[in-house]
């Protein structure tokens, strides 16, 4: 895993109005797409790159289209050792996908199709590099009987 | 007139140019800001930039809206804007499989590019290529 003492940690808390009910689905379903982590059922947070930035900033403007109201920050973690802790949190829910994918690659009747979308959804949110993801992928290539080069 | 935007240009900011300089302003001029950089330049059309009118809407890029501000019906562009949709926002459905492709490459533009205004240059190639091999195929919006 990466070092992930520096990292930086975008934010997000934001509230919806309950009906039409198509509004927060939208939102949740964004958040769960770009892999962001609920914490203690209230801040939504991602590792700070160009494009979690940019993409925690469009869904807040979409949030308030939405008639909610988004706030959005970037900060560090000052206790040390948690933005380790909370790194190995993206990680292991990362890696318990890729898990999931092994299992399903092992099995006569694979969908190969269907576990290479997968590995790359997996992937776009493998913010921390898991080396997981490489055996995944090799994994996937030797499946379908090509070079693993 | 002036068009300003955010720095280090990406998908959605190459197919705007590219659709602002064909479509919309001949004379167009681009300026760049750095990201979130504060007041915007004073008589200069702002676009792409989190908040202002030619912006995403609704889970859209900023393509898609531009389409839709300036009326542009054109089949062909609706499916390129479909394209950058699924490039640069999250989307569940993904139907273009040039749309992973087509963001990588415009990012790589810019990272052989010496300034922002030589990555729109290079990207109109993409874009007119894009827009003629779709032309070519039977239409799908």
């Amino acid at each position: 895993m990466e070092q992930s003492q520096d990292t930086s940690w975008v934010l997000l808390v934001y509230k919806i109005p309950r009906e039409p009910t198509s509004s927060r689905a939208t939102v949740w379903r964004k958040l769960k797409r770009l892999g962001a982590l609920l914490l203690h059922d209230a801040v939504w947070v991602l590792p700070a790159t160009p494009w979690t930035r940019e993409q925690f900033q469009w869904l807040a403007v979409e949030i308030g289209e939405l008639e909610g109201e988004a706030y959005l920050w970037e900060s560090h973690l000052l206790l040390n050792g948690q933005s380790d802790a909370l790194a190995q949190q993206f990680q292991a829910r990362v890696d318990a996908a890729y898990q999931e994918i092994l299992g399903e690659v092992e099995r006569e009747d694979a969908d190969l199709v269907a576990l290479s979308r997968k590995y790359q959804q997996v992937r776009a949110q493998d913010y921390f590099h898991s080396e997981l993801g490489t055996h995944v992928r090799e994994r996937l290539m030797s499946a379908r009987g090509g070079s693993t080069s | 007139m002036k068009w300003v935007t955010w720095e280090q240009v990406g998908v959605d900011r190459m197919a705007c140019a590219w659709l602002i300089t064909k479509y919309i302003d001949r004379e167009a001029e681009f300026l760049f800001v750095p990201a979130g950089h504060k007041p915007l330049p004073e008589g200069a059309e702002p676009f792409d930039i989190p908040g202002v009118r030619l912006s995403h809407h609704r889970g859209h890029c900023t393509f898609y809206t531009m389409l839709r501000e300036c009326d542009l019906r054109d089949p062909v562009l609706q499916r390129i804007a479909r394209v950058v949709d699924e490039a640069d926002t999250v989307q569940d459905v993904m139907l273009e499989p040039a749309a992973t492709g087509l963001d990588v490459i415009c990012q790589g533009i810019r990272l052989v590019s010496p300034s922002d205004l030589v990555a729109l240059e290079r990207g109109r190639l993409v874009y007119d290529a894009l827009y003629a091999q779709f032309a070519s195929e039977p239409t799908q919006a």
